[in-house]
Parts: structure tokens; sequence; C-alpha cells
């Protein structure tokens, strides 16, 4: 191997660790400059250094742009190619306008210390590196980077039982759905003596098209049905898929908005580039068998998430309900198990992630004008002046709010309906019947904000800041993203099918 | 022909542009803001009448078509055209938003800019539900209304009660559409287009027609509205502003029987005959069961409301005669039944804004104050009883006629219903135009003004045409009627 070679192979992780050595370097800077008194506004830099690196990342993604190559790195440990690629770059996006939306709440809240920031980064870096895991070991080891940030995050406020309170459960639960993750890898490990995903594919192909040498290899399916089963679980629990979905209210609802914004935007995504690369790529062959298990879970979920947010009156914890049953939809994009079904999965993804962004923002920019600031938890009717004093927003909000509940003119239909599609061609009607009506149940709790923006008629209520110029260029730009794509949703559906086709062995 | 082809187009984009202009005007300035709405409006009625001059009254096919890329990847195009059946539709849509907007011009206070916008999006996706010819881009449409409305029942409707109404209006579509969006859905993935032209040479198996039928069935009944599902109507009516009744009575409820004739009928013919008892029944239930309810109301709005379920359940009985006099009477009746209903709502706008009542037992007498307003309440309260000389007369006999030659008891159901419509509309008018002044509830009394004439004399000037020579709209009608119930029985 000539020394070009060598550069160009390892060239491709230099996104992440250009970010890792980023994150040492900030964590230097910040430990020996926020001691000086002259820099006192050390987290409002850090911020601005956290975009200015996620930029940065950017480029260097954008740089070494894959378009049909496939490269792995670390003796087949981690793969690079365009799949990654992208979900990278989007990744980067949102959590780019993820912590330029939430540096005042920051402020306001004051959480504003350095780690913030840099645990931040640190789960970014975990998620990057969880999308091009290829094997076992690096994608329990970039988990466990993502989730550990994400348990300090959601206990970071110190002084609020509540946030204490999130963190420990979000602790206790992600480690046992880590566990989880462990013991199925182990007796993946036991059972064929690799962790790659390449050669599980290889084994399990080559193994279900000789049926000769079943008998000499004493392979026992229902094992590795099980411990393939222990790996969909624990990223069930991590994606908050109906039964074990139980942490993800308490655990949003607990925690710093900011940490919660981050949470149900950013993590589903790469979690999902990870039951692809597994369930797509490895265990293709056990499709048979992994399906009815997920068919279970997803109309758990759709049922969970359009009923148990009918009753809720803080926003947060809707907000989680409705994350839940959209995690429910792709499901049943997952389940298809055909090439479309894919492209679909990560065409919702993207607009569900783009939206969740959007209606974080709203709830990050409505900043309650009264004398406990402490109060984080917004109720529902504490946006009952919204639509008389800033309607513009409010009107953006309602957009939003239709496209998340999959009403016509918006985005969010097309996909929605691109969903139910996939499912009809799989012939699962009665789940696309079900989730169909589960959607109709769901529109109800979100028609309810929009009846509390505009339809009351009181004067009195909570009023909010304005909100600066910067923040209000995104927020538009947001708006016409949302606009653009219902006109040209050729954009999208090209940009999944491009995404799909090249990383689809089959 | 060839300068009017994008004629279509224009007529579909003016009002999105309308909209697009008013979003850059303050809004303080309150003249101005309704005056651009009124002028987007009325040169969207003035194209339309362009449209119904250059439309070729010898064929029945789709004119003025024009097709636009989509989502070239799901197959899915922007295709619109008209015939004669969605013409008038159009037509009516167009001229009664103008309506609206002179209805509304002094009662709306609050969010006015924000009102106007919803009246011109809203015109957008009702000729873009008639014009479309993709059945998915027509789901689009025909549940994009949705919104519009329930923003115009929740922010400008009059009581606390609004709020219930709006929820009512719109879960009660919704829930009846989203059966109508698997059909499309299955639809879509047995033929692999929803483009109307391609859809029409397909045809479904004998068990896929019944289900499908049932599946968009349940949307339409809905918006018709159908006896078990009429619930909506009274409640959105009563709750709804004035401008917001006029189209929901006038256009809104139309949208089910243009979906029966255009999507229904031709796509799943086997369904229809088989279910056609049902519609028969459901129809006759609702014809008598409204007619009566509307009878012992208290409300003046609800009244009307109830009249309209009658109306409109008439008409599905000549829809589900499936022959071309009872097919062009529905169509005939439905344009009618948009005049005159949107005419009796506004009646009732008109007394509501100046002494903010509905209830009936508070007016009386108001011939002696009011002698043009009580004229023109005689002539529409005429109108919708069905006098010769109307166009609902005209329209009735014809759903008659041809529901007679299919089921003679029905027309028997159908025509008692027209009886108890002179009861209540009778009783109705004798209990606000005469009697005694009730003095002890109002003092002053002011005739319709020059603004409030205008908005109805267009509407008169419609049901007389209609009623006195019904041929003017029926020549148009005649082609695209025959062509269909020739596909039908193909």
């Amino acid at each position: 191997m000539t020394l070009e070679t060598l550069l160009f192979k390892e060239i491709n992780i230099f996104p992440e660790l250009f970010l890792g050595i980023s994150i040492v370097y900030l964590t230097l800077h910040s430990t020996f400059i926020s001691i000086n008194k002259h820099y006192i506004l050390i987290q409002n830099s850090l911020v601005s250094l956290g975009v200015l690196i996620l930029l940065l990342v950017c480029y260097l993604l954008l740089n070494n742009q894959l378009d049909l190559l496939n490269v792995t790195n670390f003796n087949n440990s981690i793969v690079n190619d365009y799949f990654s690629f992208s979900t990278k770059l989007i990744i980067c996006f949102l959590s780019l306008s993820c912590l330029l939306m939430i540096q005042q709440y920051l402020a306001d809240q004051k959480l504003n210390h350095f780690e913030y920031v840099i645990l931040l980064l640190f789960s970014i870096l975990g998620l990057f590196i969880l999308i091009s895991s290829n094997d076992l070991l690096t994608a329990y080891l970039a988990i466990e980077l993502q989730s550990l940030s994400f348990y300090v995050l959601a206990a970071f406020k110190k002084n609020s039982t509540f946030s204490i309170e999130s963190g420990i459960k979000y602790f206790i639960l992600g480690s046992f759905s880590s566990c989880l993750f462990l013991l199925g890898s182990s007796l993946l490990y036991g059972l064929t003596g690799t962790i790659n995903f390449e050669d599980f594919k290889d084994l399990f192909l080559w193994f279900f098209q000789s049926n000769t040498v079943l008998t000499t290899l004493n392979f026992d399916v229902t094992l590795i049905l099980m411990a393939m089963m222990f790996i969909l679980i624990s990223l069930f629990f991590k994606l908050a898929i109906a039964p074990f979905h139980v942490w993800a209210p308490d655990v949003y609802e607990g925690s710093p908005s900011a940490s919660t914004f981050f949470f149900s935007v950013v993590p589903k995504l790469s979690i999902f580039v990870l039951l692809f690369r597994l369930f797509y790529f490895s265990f293709y062959s056990f499709f048979d068998y992994w399906r009815y298990f997920v068919v279970i879970f997803l109309v758990f979920t759709v049922i969970v998430g359009s009923f148990g947010g009918l009753e809720q009156r803080k926003l947060k914890s809707l907000l989680v309900y409705s994350s839940i049953s959209h995690m429910g939809y792709s499901l049943i994009a997952f389940t298809t198990g055909t090439f479309e079904g894919i492209q679909i999965l990560f065409s919702y993804l993207i607009i569900y992630s783009f939206s969740g962004l959007c209606v974080w923002s709203i709830f990050m920019l409505t900043r309650l004008k009264n004398n406990y600031k402490n109060k984080q938890n917004k109720d529902l009717t504490d946006l009952v002046l919204l639509g008389k004093s800033n309607k513009m927003l409010a009107i953006f909000f309602t957009t939003v709010l239709f496209s998340i509940a999959g009403f016509p003119p918006m985005i969010g239909f097309i996909v929605k309906i691109t969903v139910f599609l996939s499912a009809i061609e799989a012939s699962m009607y009665f789940v696309a019947l079900l989730s169909i009506l589960g959607s109709v149940i769901a529109t109800f709790y979100y028609i309810r904000i929009v009846k509390i923006l505009f339809f009351e008629k009181l004067l009195i209520g909570k009023l909010y800041y304005p909100i600066n110029t910067s923040k209000s260029i995104l927020v538009v730009l947001l708006f016409f993203l949302f606009l653009f794509l219902f006109i040209n949703p050729t954009l999208l559906f090209l940009f999944s099918y491009k995404l799909t086709l090249i990383s689809l062995p089959m | 022909m060839l300068y009017s082809k994008n004629l279509l187009t224009y007529i579909l984009v003016l009002p999105l542009i309308g909209s697009f202009c008013l979003v850059f005007v303050p809004s303080s300035n309150r003249l101005l803001l309704k005056s651009i709405a009124l002028n987007f409006s009325c040169w969207t009625f003035i194209l339309s009448l362009f449209l119904w001059l250059f439309f070729d009254k010898s064929i029945g096919t789709f004119q003025f078509v024009n097709k636009f890329m989509w989502i070239p990847l799901l197959n899915i195009n922007f295709t619109i055209g008209v015939d004669g059946i969605s013409l008038f539709f159009i037509l009516l849509t167009t001229l009664l938003i103008p309506i609206c907007l002179l209805a509304s011009w002094n009662s709306i206070q609050i969010n006015l800019k924000l009102f106007l916008l919803s009246f011109l999006i809203m015109e957008f996706f009702l000729i873009g539900v008639f014009c479309i010819l993709d059945l998915f881009l027509f789901y689009i449409f025909f549940e994009s209304v949705l919104i519009p409305m329930f923003l115009i029942i929740g922010i400008w409707g009059s009581r606390e009660r609004k709020i219930r109404a709006a929820y009512f209006f719109f879960l009660y579509t919704l829930l009846g559409s989203v059966l109508m969006l698997l059909a499309i859905l299955y639809i879509y993935y047995q033929v692999g287009t929803t483009d109307y032209e391609v859809l029409l040479t397909f045809s479904f198996s004998e068990f896929e027609q019944k289900i499908m039928w049932l599946a968009f069935f349940a949307s339409f009944a809905t918006k018709i509205p159908m006896v078990p599902v009429h619930l909506w109507l009274p409640e959105a009516h009563v709750e709804a502003p004035t401008a917001g009744s006029v189209i929901l009575a006038g256009v809104l409820l139309k949208l089910g029987t243009y979906g029966f004739i255009r999507f229904s009928f031709p796509l799943f013919p086997e369904g229809c005959f088989y279910f056609a008892p049902l519609v028969y029944a459901i129809s006759s239930v609702g014809i008598v069961y409204t007619s009566f309810t509307a009878i012992r109301q208290t409300d003046f709005k609800r009244i009307i409301a109830y009249t309209s379920v009658a109306h409109m359940n008439l008409v599905m009985l000549g829809l589900f005669s499936f022959n071309n006099i009872g097919l062009e009477g529905a169509i005939l009746q439905s344009l009618s039944h948009g005049f005159v209903a949107s005419a009796l709502f506004l009646i009732i706008g008109v007394v509501y804004e100046r002494y903010h009542t509905r209830m009936v037992k508070y007016y009386g007498g108001l011939v002696h104050t009011m002698p043009l307003y009580v004229i023109i309440f005689l002539f529409f309260t005429m109108s919708n009883i069905g006098l010769p000389g109307t166009g609902s007369f005209v329209g009735e006999f014809l759903i008659l006629t041809g529901s007679f030659k299919v089921n003679t008891t029905v027309t028997f159901i159908g025509a008692t219903g027209m009886i108890i419509g002179g009861c209540y509309s009778l009783w109705l008018y004798n209990r606000i135009a005469y009697g005694n002044l009730k003095t002890q509830y109002f003092q002053k009394y002011l005739d319709l003004n020059k603004r409030e004439f205008l908005m109805f004399l267009p509407l008169i000037l419609g049901t007389l045409v209609m009623g006195l020579y019904p041929e003017v709209f029926l020549n148009s009608i005649h082609f695209s009627v025959n062509l269909l119930v020739e596909l039908m029985y193909f």
C-alpha cells in the first residue's frame, strides 16, 4: 500500500477526526480561559465556536463527497459511502440550527457552563461514528458515546429535581438497553465468530442459499433470532418505540428544553441508519422472521402515539407523543422490505427531522415574559396570545403543525402518503388502515394547538420577548423550505432515491 | 381557441397572486386590503365568464387542458381541464367569492388580512378541486379546503360554541376522507398513475369496485351531507360568519356531488348500481327527516342549514337515477341550490349584521320597514320551495322525472320532501316578514343599502335565467353528461 492510497483511505474519516480534535481543543480552551476574569462570556463564544466547528465539518464532508465509492477503514470497522455522507450532512445541519436556536435559552436558564456545548459536540461525534460504523463493537461504542453525553445533558440543570430525575431515568433505562445490545452482540459473536456487518451478510446469505451445509455448521437459528431481537429491542429503546417508550415522556419533559430539542430531533436519523445497516444489510436473510416483530411494535406505537397525546396539556409531552407516533410511521416504511420502502423511510425521516426542528425552534423562540424564568415547561395555554402578538410566527406554527399532522397541502402529507403507499404495496392493508385512523386521531391534538393560537378571544395571557433578526431569518428560511418542498417534492424524493440506490447491496 | 388555451391556468393562479399581494399590504390599511381582494376575485369571475364564452358546447370531453410536471418520480402530474360538468361549479365558486367579500365588508373587525387571505386561498383550492384531472391532487385540493374553512369558523365565528363546530366540521370530514385516501392509494398501486383520463380506461374487478365505492362514499357523503353524518353541517353553519356559511352552502357541499359525478360514477359503475338502493334509502330518510327537523328549529340559520341538507339529498336521488335527465337535473339543482342557499344565508347575514341575533322569535313584521329586503326574501323563499320560473323548479322537476323512471317510491318520498319544504319555508317567511313589528326588541330599522342590493342582484338574475331559460346552462352540460352515461353503461 503506497502512501497515496493510505492517505486517500484515511481522509474519509477526516470530519470525525477534526470534530474530535476540536472538542479536545475546546475543552482545553474553556478550562484554561474560563478561570480568567477577562473572559466571562466564555459560553457565548463557545456556542459560536461550536457552530463554526460544525460548519467546518460540513465543509469537510462536502469536500470528500463520495458518489459511488464505498471506503472502509480500520480493518473494515468503519465504512464511508454516499449514505453516511448525506445523513451526516443532514445531522450536521440539524445540530447547527439546534445550537443557534438554544443559545438564548442556555443564557436564560443559567445553563451557560462550557460543558454543555462540549457534551453536545461529543454526542454529535458519537452520532457520526454510529452512522459509519460497520461492526457491532464500533456501533456499541458510538451508541455509548452518544448516550452518555445525553444522560449528562438530561441532568444538566443541577438545581431542578425534575432534570436530575430525568437524567437518572434516562441513564438507568439507557444503560439497560445498551446491555441488551451488548448481550445480542456477544450471542452473535459466540454463534458466528464475527462482529462485522459484511461478514454477517455473507455468512447468512450463504447459509440460506445452500441447505446442504446446514448440518455441518450447527447454527441455531432461534439463538440468532434471539440475538437479533435483543439488538432490535435495544435500538427500539433508543427510538422510544411503543412498549419501550415509557421513559420518553418523563425524560423529555424533565430535562432542560434545549436537551429535549436535541434528543428529539437529531439522533433518530442515525439510529435508523444503524437499523438499516443491520437489518437490511446483515440480517436481510432473516427478513421474514424479524418483520413480524416490527409490525407488532409499530402498530402498538401508532396507537400509543395517537391516543397518548390526546390528554397532554404540556407542549413538550405532546411533542413527545407526536414523535412516538412518527417513529411508528417510519417503521411502516421500514418493514416493507422493498427498495421503495427504504427510500420512503429516509424521505420521511428527513421531513420529520425538519419539521421537528421547526416546532422546537418555535418552542425555543417563544420566551415567556414572566418573573420566574425557571419555568421551562410551557403549558399549551401559554400560547394563547401568540396569535395576537406575533401573527407570522403563529401562522408558521400552524403550517408546521398541519404538516406534522400530515394534512394535505403540506410536505408532511406527501411523505406520509408515500409511507401508506409503501404499506399497501407490501399488502399490509390492515396496518395502513389502522395507522391512517391513528393519524386522524392524532390530528385532534395538533389542531388543539391551532385552536389555542387563533380561536381564543382572551386578552389575558403571557407575553413573549421579541425575536432577534438572525433567528427570524433562520425561521423564515425554514418556512420557505417547507413551502418549496411542497411545490417541488421531487427534490426530496430524488435525494432519498440516490441515497438508497447507492447503499443498497441487494 | 388557441389564445384561450391557458385561460384556466390564469383563473387558477389569479387568487393566489391576489393573496400574495395581500401579504405586503399593512393590516392597518383596511380599505386597500378589501379592495385588492375584491378586485382579484372579481377579475377571476370575469375571466371565468370568458371561460364559459370560449367553452365549446358541442363536445363533451375536457377542454383548456394543461399539464405540468409535479412529481415525475411517482408519476403524479398537475393536469387541469374543464368539461360541461365542472364548468358551472367553477363559475359558481368565482361568483360567490366576491359576494362573500362584499357580505363581510363591514362585519369583519378582527384579523381582516387573515380573513381575506383565507378566502382567496380557499378560492384557489376550490377552483383547483373542480378543474384538476388527477385523483391524488384532487384529494389534496379536496382536503386543503378544510384548513381555511376551519380557520374561518374558528376565528370569526360568533359564539363560544364555534370551537366545537370547527372541530365537528374538521374531524367529520377528515375521518370520511381518509378512507377515500386509502382507496386512492390502492388505485395508484393498481394502475400506477392517478391521471383521470388513464383511470377511465382501467376497469376494476367487481369486488374492488364495491369496496372502493364505499370508501369514496364515506368521504363524499360526509360532504353532501347524508343522514348519519350530517351533524356537522348545522353546527358549522350556525357558528360560521355569514361569508363562511355562504361558501359552505354554496360550494363546499357541492364538492360531494361533484366527486360522485366525477369519480365514483365513471370509475366504479358496478359499485354505483349495487349500492344505489342504499343511497335511495339514506337520501329519502334524509329528505323527510331533515325537512321535519327544519320545521321545529328556532334558529334562523339552522332552518336554512337543514333545508340545504334536504335539497342536497334530493340531488343525490337525481344522481343515482343514472340517466341523462336525472344527472342534468342534479347538476342544475346543485347550481340553483348554490344560488338560493347562499342568498338565504346572505339574507340572514343582513339582519344579523343589524341586530346580532338569529333567533326567529325576535323578528316580525319586517315588511313594514324593510320592503326591499322582504321582496328579495320572498323571491328566494319561493325559489327554495321550487316555484316555477326559478332554477330550483327546473332542477327538481328534472330530478324527479329522472328518478321516476327508476324508482317510483323514492320519487314519491322526494316529492313529499318538496311539500314539507313549502311548509317550513313559508312558515319561516311568515314569522319573519309578516305580523306586527316587535318594537320591544328592535327600534331602528334600515332597508338594504346599495352594497347589499348589489350582492343579491347576480343571484336573483342567475336564478331567474336558470328558471326561465335553463337551456343557457343545460346546453353546455348535455354532451358531458351523455359521455358520462355512456361510460357507465358501456
